[in-house]
Formats: C-alpha cells, sequence, structure tokens
C-alpha cells in the first residue's frame, strides 16, 4: 500500500507539472503562483463536499455534491483565479517581474486564507473528505485506494494525450514562436498576450485538476500543506525531465518524487531533531535545481521543436 | 498622542531595516543584473550569527552587530562567486531560479545547525521614549539612526569614492567599465561584499527588532524587501531608499487601521500595482533607462 500511495502522490504532481510546464516550458513565463491553484482546487473541493461546518469550524459554501461535480466547480473557480492574476501579470510584465508579481498574488492569497477563518477556517485548514464513493462502490479502504490510483493514472494519460497533441499543434509552436521571440511573433500577426493568456488559464486548469485529486489523496487541506517552497520541486522535477517536453516531464516527476524523495526518506534524522531529514532533502533539491540549470538546462529529455519541412 | 502618529512612528523603525535590505537587493541588481531571491538568506546569516556571536560577547549590541555585518560579507562574497558568477551571461530567469534554489539551499542548511525552532537575542529593548510626537523604545532608535548612518555612508561611498564611481559604471554597462579601465570582477566582488555585510547588518537589527525568529526570518522579509525595491526603482540606491520609506510607512499605517494580520497582504497589494502602473519604479524619470528585464 506504501508504494500505492507514492505512485497516487507522484501521477496527481504530474497533471500538476504538465500544466506549470506549458506556462513555463511552452510560453517561457516562470510562474510562483500555482501552488495557490492547486490549493484553491483543494480547498473548494472540500467545501463543495463535505457540508455544513460545525463551530467552531467555519468555512464557506458547506454543500454536499457528488465528487465529479464538485471537481469541476473547483476546477472552474481556479480558472476565475488564474484569469484574474493572469491579466494582471501577463499583459506586459516578463521574466522577473512577472516572477514577483505571481508570488506577490498568491502570498496575499495565502496570507488571506490563513488569517480570515470564514473562507477556510484559517491556519486549521478544512478536513473531512474521507474516500468519496466508497460506499457506493462497496470497497474496501485498500482497494478504494487502487481504485483511486487508477482513476488518477487514467486521467493523468488523458492529460498527457491531450498537452502531448497540444505541443505539436499550431497553438503549441505558436507559444513556442512567442517565447523565443516577442516581438517577431507579434510582427507575423501573434496575438502574444492572447496565447500566453490562453495558455495560462489552461495550466491553471490542470493545477485545479490536481488539486481536486489531492484533496481526495489527503483528505485534509491547511496552510501548511502549500508553503511557497513545495513549487520549487516541481520546477525541479521538470528541469530534470526536460523543460517542454510532456514526456520528459512526466518522467521527472515520477523520477525527482520516487527516486529522489523515497530514497532521501531513509537519510538519518535523529530523534532530538526531527526536522533534520526533511531539511536535508530539501537543500538536496535545492542544490538538484542549481547543478541541472549549471550543466544540463536542457534536461534529461531535449524539447522536440518542430523542423522546417518546406521544400529545399 | 494619536495613534496615527505612533503608527507612523513604528513606520519609520520598519521604514529603517527595510532600507538596509532592499540597498543591499538593489546593489546586487545594479551590479550582477540578478535579482537575488537568496537575498533573505543573507539577512538570516546575519541574525544567527549574532545568536552565537551573544555567547562570546555577552550583551553586547555593538559586537552583535559587528559579527552579522561580517558574516554577511563573507556569505555574500561567497555567493558571488559561487553561485552568480557560474551564471554570467545565461538569461535573468535561469539566474533567477539558480538563486531561488540557493535560497532553499541555505535556508534548509540554517535549520539543520540551529534546528527549526525559534530563538532569540537577549538584548534588552531599552525603555519607551516620547521623541517629538513619536513614541519610541531605544532599540527603535538605534535602528533609526543606524539606517540613516548606513544611508549615509552609501551616499558618500557611491558619489565621493574611486570605488563608489566605479560601481556606478559597472552597474551601467559591465563591459564598457571592463575596456575602459575599471576591474569590473573585483568591483563586482566588492559590491557583494559591501551588500553582503549591510544584508548581515539589517539581518540582525530585524530579529532584533522582531524578538523571535527562524530560519524562516530572511526569507519572509524578502517580498517586503522587493517591493520596497520596485517601489523605488530597481538598481538605483536611491530610488530605492525612498521606495523603503514609503513601504514602511504603507504597511504599517495600513496594518494598524486594519489588523496588523493583514499588514504583508497590504504590502503585496502595492506590490502588484506599481507592476501593472511604474513597473520601473516611482522615483524613476520616465522614459530613463529601462530596467525592464
Amino acid at each position: 500500500m506504501y508504494w500505492v500511495s507514492v505512485v497516487t502522490e507522484a501521477a496527481i504532481f504530474a497533471i500538476l507539472a504538465l500544466g506549470l510546464d506549458m506556462v513555463w516550458g511552452w510560453a517561457g513565463d516562470f510562474d510562483l503562483a500555482f501552488y495557490g491553484y492547486l490549493a484553491l482546487g483543494s480547498y473548494m473541493t472540500m467545501v463543495l463536499t463535505i457540508g455544513k461546518p460545525i463551530p467552531p469550524v467555519s468555512y464557506i459554501i458547506g454543500w454536499r455534491l457528488p465528487y465529479p461535480l464538485a471537481l469541476l466547480l473547483a476546477v472552474a473557480a481556479v480558472i476565475a483565479l488564474a484569469a484574474v492574476i493572469g491579466a494582471i501579470a501577463l499583459r506586459n510584465l516578463r521574466e522577473i517581474y512577472f516572477a514577483v508579481t505571481t508570488l506577490s498574488a498568491v502570498s496575499a492569497l495565502y496570507l488571506f486564507v490563513e488569517n480570515y477563518t470564514p473562507l477556510f477556517d484559517g491556519y486549521n485548514g478544512v478536513y473531512g473528505l474521507i474516500n468519496p464513493g466508497q460506499t457506493a462502490l462497496n470497497l474496501t479502504y485498500n482497494g478504494y485506494r487502487i481504485v483511486f490510483l487508477g482513476v488518477v493514472l487514467v486521467l493523468l494519460a488523458l492529460v498527457y494525450l491531450t498537452v502531448q497533441r497540444l505541443s505539436a499543434s499550431p497553438f503549441g509552436r505558436m507559444l513556442r514562436s512567442v517565447r523565443e521571440d516577442e516581438h517577431a511573433a507579434a510582427a507575423y500577426g501573434r496575438g502574444v498576450f492572447s496565447a500566453k493568456y490562453r495558455a495560462y488559464l489552461f495550466g491553471a486548469a490542470l493545477a485545479g485538476l490536481a488539486g481536486g485529486l489531492f484533496a481526495v489523496f489527503i483528505s485534509a487541506f491547511n496552510p501548511s500543506a502549500w508553503t511557497p517552497q513545495e513549487l520549487l520541486v516541481i520546477y525541479a522535477a521538470i528541469l530534470v525531465g526536460g523543460r517542454g517536453n510532456p514526456f520528459g516531464v512526466v518522467a521527472g516527476v515520477f523520477a525527482v518524487y520516487i527516486g529522489f524523495i523515497e530514497v532521501t526518506r531513509f537519510l538519518p534524522s535523529p530523534a532530538a531533531r526531527p526536522e533534520f531529514g526533511p531539511a536535508l532533502r530539501q537543500v538536496l533539491i535545492g542544490l538538484l535545481i542549481i547543478l541541472v540549470l549549471k550543466f544540463r538546462p536542457e534536461g534529461l529529455f531535449r524539447e522536440r521543436l518542430s523542423r522546417d519541412r518546406s521544400p529545399q | 498622542m494619536s495613534t496615527f502618529l505612533i503608527s507612523v512612528g513604528i513606520g519609520l523603525a520598519t521604514a529603517g531595516i527595510l532600507a538596509l535590505s532592499a540597498v543591499a537587493f538593489t546593489l546586487e541588481y545594479a551590479v550582477s543584473r540578478v535579482a537575488n531571491f537568496a537575498h533573505g538568506e543573507l539577512l538570516t546569516i546575519g541574525a544567527y550569527a549574532a545568536y552565537s556571536g551573544q555567547r562570546l560577547f555577552h550583551q553586547n549590541v555593538g559586537a552583535a552587530a559587528l559579527i552579522a555585518a561580517a558574516a554577511g560579507l563573507v556569505a555574500g562574497l561567497a555567493m558571488n562567486a559561487g553561485l552568480i558568477e557560474q551564471f554570467r551571461g545565461r538569461s535573468a530567469t535561469t539566474v533567477f531560479i539558480a538563486t531561488l534554489g540557493a535560497s532553499l539551499v541555505l535556508q534548509n542548511l540554517i535549520e539543520m545547525i540551529y534546528g527549526a525552532a525559534n530563538v532569540s537575542y537577549s538584548f534588552s529593548q531599552g525603555g519607551l521614549h516620547h521623541v517629538g510626537p513619536f513614541l519610541w523604545t531605544t532599540s527603535n532608535i538605534e535602528v533609526i539612526i543606524s539606517a540613516l548612518a548606513v544611508a549615509g555612508l552609501i551616499y558618500l561611498l557611491l558619489q565621493r569614492t574611486r570605488f563608489g564611481k566605479a560601481i556606478r559604471a559597472v552597474s551601467q554597462d559591465r563591459t564598457l567599465a571592463q575596456v575602459s579601465g575599471i576591474p569590473a570582477r573585483q568591483v563586482v566582488m566588492g559590491t557583494w561584499a559591501l551588500a553582503g555585510a549591510i544584508a548581515g547588518f539589517a539581518g540582525f537589527i530585524l530579529a532584533d527588532t522582531i524578538g523571535t525568529f527562524g530560519p524562516g526570518l530572511g526569507f519572509s522579509f524578502l517580498l517586503l524587501t522587493i517591493t520596497a525595491t520596485v517601489a523605488g526603482g530597481i538598481g538605483r540606491p536611491y530610488a530605492t531608499l525612498g521606495g523603503a520609506l514609503l513601504v514602511g510607512l504603507v504597511i504599517q499605517i495600513a496594518g494598524t487601521y486594519t489588523s496588523s494580520a493583514y499588514q504583508l497582504v497590504w504590502a503585496f497589494a502595492l506590490l502588484v500595482l506599481l507592476m501593472l502602473f511604474r513597473p520601473n519604479g516611482l522615483f524613476v524619470q520616465r522614459g530613463a533607462t529601462a530596467v525592464r528585464a
């Protein structure tokens, strides 16, 4: 069962990474708000399925919708948030200005969620989404976890195939041309903002989907689950796998999550210093980012660029 | 004694710390064209170095401040040589991501050494003083005076010394400075040493003002630093000082009238607004050399 949970987590983060890679790998925008989209997806899925809050717990909505419907609504909410942040940040901010703006947007959101308890119960967060549909499907706890893994893998495959098609489509090529030279792309009649904006909304939708799945996976969500540092692991995975190459991104997530995090789980962590092991793991992730950037910035699997097939 | 004036007074103390941190950040940007996301860790290193040092020099604030600045200086030099220079010539975003990685490494190394639990200094904050319309503790006053002193020294350094002139030349165009006979590499190194020392000192007074601090001290101050820098004008030391004053006052006053928990929310909202309307900074003339990457 341990491996079922590890693979489920990696598959959920692969969906998030595919969305993030559209924004960073294809369109070239280094976004730091993405974990906020995962978080909103999780929160919304929770409050739409777990019913009315019992005081002193407080949160908004509190419906009891069936899980798939809640998931759809959560993704819609995430797209709405990304539409606002993207409209502000993508209009004419690039590179570090874009990164700083998205980071401050998500930090403001984080502080607000943490302090304003009527929204998602502040620091305590929301919980109670335990295996939706388990009784309806008449499954044991472990059986449910395996079925859930299957569902996540099917969704990952669907997302992967869609992203792969988009990657080779005129839209994917346009995004890359915008990334390489915005002015040239604009001069050839490409709508730079609209291209980046559409990629951003699509990527955010995938982050929201990952959030909704993550809600089932951990069945509780609070601010400590989405500190800004978490996103760096995803960036490290994309870097290792190969920025801009969907296959590389999925491979990178599995390599970093399973190969790296699971191996470093066995690092020494003295009983008196429980934070030692996790801190060492973060150090290694930071080093991994720096070393890959320095020595192999294209990652394990190079981005496949379309070739000029016109007759010579 | 009005609430407004008290919050202005505390805002000035916040602005003092912010000014030091932001000036260091802007100097790093000026010579290396990098938004250094590991800048916060220079502050943290300074704060923890002073924490270790206070065991050796009991209750001596001056010695603790010097140790913090020295540790920051060494860390700044190491960061430039070990990270920034290694990524010279790469795209701004690449260097930026590398500094993000470095921030993760340093923050967690500090956690491994000192533990995740918060620590605090044993220096006294001193009594309360009425100065004109303001109400300050002794350490508030020390913070404001030292910020003014550092700002004055930076002004003299940049305007009156050969080193300062070289910094300004390198920040305009490193290659051009190099071919004009300015040892650009040494100037960049010297600037990082200076920025590191200022940041280390800022980390110490920040930690002393807050009271207790942990390995995330500098990182949580980073966005505020960036807000102040961008508000003034990134890469421009004097404009940055103005930005720090503005941001320090805005968050303190807005925080007093809403809730202190939302102080930072105001700062980030301000940053987003600035990014939308004046990304080159408030105190930079329109049409001046664009620093937009």
